[in-house]
């Protein structure tokens, strides 16, 4: 049942234009490339503060002001290009252990993000100079850093093993 | 003449060069065979290299967007120069190592091919634009609030930087889509 929607998805006028223009792929792809990059870039600035390990001077909200908005722009842009690539050839992502993973370990992501921001973020003001920082809150810059690089991976190994697992016809 | 036909000539014009036994040569050494042998090798060292332009783009995006005024006006400019330019060399510098073994890995796909040259390009020109940027940045940190002097081309500089980062990027993926 879910096979047919990927399959829809894939033969839609949007993906087989996608599929089949000469730059379309490509074109989509480069801005994804930015697009993960600044993610990346800026949460591995927030999270390397989150582990103490940079720069106490700069308050953890500060620094949390300077990326949040970047990220969040760039993570948008990432999805979009992201569900454009997808429809294109949507069966073929949904058989990959590689894209599976990444998916997954977004959603790890954002979860680890919610629980810090709901539990250890709320007595931000007693941590939020100098480096005497609540474990929790360190376990979550870690968990978010791992995070991040294995997606990078994943996405790269996706990009060669597409004709390793093919979808059932 | 349309663009792929251009670039397809300029393919053409590569494999008139000495870059094709370059390449070749490179082909035959130990390092390329190895990293050929290794399945995870190549997409493994594509991946640190994207995280070194990672931590180089969002150094770069720290300090550009802080003298463009976007961003960290919590913190002065030279502080935000001197946080961050540290983070934005040493990642230059796992990037140009990594790039180098990217290289190694598939040298005829990469060097007898037009992308490849036009990001090489890109690249240097960033990098003298980068120098001079950094140059022109530290030498009017001491009274940047005090004195706008000269601020009109640096900030001009920032945003171009920005840009041509951007296209660096996008270099290193239309590698893969030379027309051949």
């Amino acid at each position: 049942m879910l096979q047919s929607l990927w399959r829809a998805l894939e033969n839609s006028g949007l993906a087989t234009s996608i599929a089949s223009g000469e730059y379309a792929f490509p074109l989509i792809e480069t801005f994804h490339v930015i697009a993960v990059v600044t993610v990346f870039g800026t949460i591995a600035i927030m999270d390397l503060r989150l582990l103490g390990l940079t720069s106490p001077k700069w308050s953890i909200t500060s620094v949390s002001q300077d990326t949040l908005r970047l990220t969040w722009g760039a993570f948008g842009l990432a999805v979009i290009t992201g569900l454009l690539m997808f429809v294109s050839k949507a069966t073929t992502y949904m058989v990959n252990p590689y894209f599976l993973w990444k998916m997954g370990l977004i959603a790890l992501a954002g979860i680890n993000m919610g629980i810090l921001h709901l539990t250890t973020w709320k007595t931000i003001g007693s941590w939020n100079n100098g480096l005497a920082i609540p474990a929790a809150a360190k376990l979550s810059g870690a968990l978010s850093l791992a995070f991040w690089i294995i997606v990078i991976f994943c996405g790269r190994f996706i990009g060669f093993t597409l004709g390793v697992y093919q979808p059932p016809l | 003449m349309s663009i792929g036909e251009q670039l397809f000539q300029m393919t053409e014009w590569l494999r008139t060069t000495w870059v094709v036994d370059f390449s070749l040569w490179v082909s035959e050494t130990r390092p390329c065979q190895w990293l050929q042998e290794h399945f995870i090798a190549i997409p493994s060292f594509q991946s640190i290299h994207i995280l070194a332009i990672a931590m180089l783009f969002g150094s770069t995006l720290m300090v550009n967007l802080r003298i463009l005024g976007f961003s960290g006006g919590g913190h002065s400019v030279a502080e935000t120069f001197r946080r961050f330019m540290p983070w934005m060399w040493s990642s230059l510098a796992a990037l140009v190592v990594t790039g180098i073994i990217l290289l190694v890995s598939e040298p005829v796909r990469n060097m007898v091919n037009p992308f490849f040259w036009i990001k090489m390009s890109t690249l240097l020109v960033t990098f003298l634009v980068t120098v001079w940027f950094q140059f022109a940045v530290s030498q009017r940190l001491v009274g940047w609030e005090r004195s706008t002097q000269g601020h009109g081309t640096i900030r001009v500089t920032a945003g171009a930087l920005i840009v041509l980062w951007c296209l660096v990027m996008a270099g290193g993926r239309w590698i893969a889509y030379a027309p051949v």
